[in-house]
């Protein structure tokens, strides 16, 4: 797949390392030859400018990448140059990195943006997770927004809590993809007997999103 | 009306200044406090220190009320984001950006942004571009029997042919649509966001006013 | 007289030897295509209006849709229209995102 990069901070140029390494065609921008030119690998294409300039997002090859992913420091930025790859590029896959939590609502369609990746979102929901058993956990978002992927850890108290997946009576816009048990996935069978201190990852689409936690967690969770 | 202003540096500072002292309700936003020095002791009017697409910042400047906005701080992109955000999300109808690079500015003309880009005259042309109302007489023969006037097309006006505002009696010099001039022909059709510039007698500049009817009305 | 049958023609040549058919339309390809408004719905999107038009011009389709507004003066069901962009896959086909456009009068 051919990729453009913008931005060269860490975030951009750990992500060129490894796109590269699994054999895509990478070019990173940057305004600042510095970071630019930091690493001594010729892995990835490197193209010196202001991402949120046509041209340059041109030169970088836009018009036949795949995915452009703006993951520089600025939001601002980054909304720029997903709004020029999806507005004038037609790139089929634009992912931006959220900075600064408040303006995660912009990281839509209204800006081009597929999908948004917010660390702090990432971390908080991960602490969230790490700290609380019982709790529903909202990992990634999907479809602009219409999907959800979630975790639960089942607590004694919950009701799914020794019954079979297929009879916990989930919602058909949910699906769960997978049971992480005793640190071994385990494929989420219809007949999967679920335990206490099952890890259930969750896919939830749409609306039924309070009908499987009241099914995982049960009723009277308190957030 | 109320206005917010976006960016308190020399065109800012400027630009609120003069529509105070109009009599306009003008807040200014500004991230760094400081910036309101500019303002002077004299300035009537409130600041909000804040980011210009904030929501809440939005709010304390009273964008619920505002009829206008000018995103006129030194960042092309703040400036983009502060003007979707006022024209999309509270649907402010006269939304002005300074924007440096043409290129760009073309782009977000197409959104409906009005876009200024050189410092010394955007006071000038932001000032005018809230009055749209009135012909802008940018000249004016040494007898006075012609005028040349500048207008912005209005949503109302939009669709009506060239032909029929060369019939209330002026002859369009030029239409500049999208960031770009042209010599326009008889048979084009006005579009929201074209500046014109037409030559017409002093005589039938009530006509041609009336030809662009009142401005923009409510929002979308 | 005179003057309004070259500008005519002038117009013509506006429009003419560089549009793309919509039936042969890529995406990804900057291209300028014409064509008639057979649809046109103003869609929320997020709490935010978005307009949206169908295009056709008898070899086939492509959407435009402008974000923020809920209409643009001089768009209506039968507008003939042209339009300057990149398309873009998307779920209701070929799409330009906030394109350049110009109305046309009728008989394009």
């Amino acid at each position: 797949m051919r990729i453009v990069i913008a931005g060269a901070g860490s975030v951009g140029r750990y992500m060129a390392g490894q796109l590269s390494k699994a054999g895509h065609d990478v070019t990173i921008v940057d305004n600042d030859p510095d970071a630019l030119g930091r690493d001594e690998a010729q892995l990835w294409k490197r193209v010196l400018g202001d991402a949120c300039e046509v041209d340059v997002l041109s030169r970088a090859g836009c018009a036949t990448a795949e995915v452009v992913a703006a993951v520089t420091g600025d939001d601002e930025d980054n909304l720029v140059i997903s709004l020029l790859a999806k507005q004038e590029f037609g790139a089929p896959r634009v992912v931006a990195r959220v900075n600064n939590p408040n303006n995660e609502w912009m990281y839509n369609e209204m800006w081009g943006v597929d999908v948004s990746v917010s660390t702090p979102h990432l971390l908080t929901a991960l602490v969230e997770e790490a700290v609380n058993v019982g709790s529903f956990v909202r990992i990634l978002s999907f479809e602009h927004g219409r999907a959800q992927l979630a975790e639960v850890t089942l607590a004694s108290s919950s009701p799914a809590v020794g019954r079979p997946i297929g009879e916990i009576g989930l919602p058909r816009e949910s699906v769960v993809v997978a049971v992480v048990r005793d640190g071994h996935v385990v494929h989420p069978s219809d007949d999967l007997r679920l335990r206490d201190a099952d890890e259930v990852l969750v896919l939830v689409v749409g609306e039924s999103e309070a009908q499987v936690k009241s099914i995982l967690v049960g009723a009277t969770e308190v957030e | 009306m109320h206005v917010i202003v976006v960016g308190c540096g020399r065109v800012g500072s400027t630009v609120a200044r003069s529509l105070s002292k109009e009599g306009h309700s003008v807040v200014v936003v500004d991230r760094r406090p400081s910036a309101f020095r500019r303002l002077g002791e004299d300035f009537v009017g409130d600041t909000v220190a804040g980011i210009g697409f904030d929501r809440t910042v939005l709010q304390s400047a009273r964008i619920a009320e505002a009829a206008a906005v000018l995103a006129v701080t030194n960042g092309d992109n703040s400036n983009i984001l502060i003007a979707r955000v006022a024209r999309e999300m509270y649907g402010i109808e006269k939304v002005v950006a300074r924007i440096y690079d043409p290129q760009r500015a073309a782009i977000y003309q197409r959104l409906g942004i009005s876009t200024v880009a050189t410092v010394s005259w955007a006071s000038g042309q932001i000032l005018s571009l809230l009055a749209p109302d009135s012909s802008k007489v940018l000249w004016s023969d040494p007898s006075s029997t012609f005028v040349l006037v500048e207008r912005r097309v209005g949503a109302t006006t939009a669709g009506r042919a060239l032909a029929d505002l060369e019939s209330s009696g002026g002859r369009v010099a030029l239409l500049t649509r999208h960031g770009e001039a042209r010599l326009p022909v008889a048979t084009s059709l006005l579009q929201e966001g074209d500046i014109v510039q037409v030559m017409v007698s002093t005589g039938a500049l009530s006509a041609v006013d009336e030809f662009f009817g009142s401005s923009e009305g409510g929002h979308p | 007289m005179a003057f309004l049958r070259r500008t005519r023609r002038e117009e013509a040549t506006l429009v003419g030897s560089d549009c793309t058919p919509l039936g042969q339309l890529h995406a990804r390809v900057r291209a300028k295509v014409s064509g008639q408004v057979v649809r046109m719905r103003a869609r929320p999107a997020r709490g935010l209006p978005s307009l949206e038009v169908v295009l056709d011009d008898g070899t086939g389709r492509a959407v435009a849709v402008w974000s923020g507004r809920r209409s643009i003066g001089g768009i209506t069901l039968g507008r003939h229209l042209l339009l300057e962009g990149v398309a873009v896959d998307s779920e209701s086909g070929l799409t330009f995102l906030n394109p350049a456009y110009e109305l046309l009068s009728s008989g394009h």
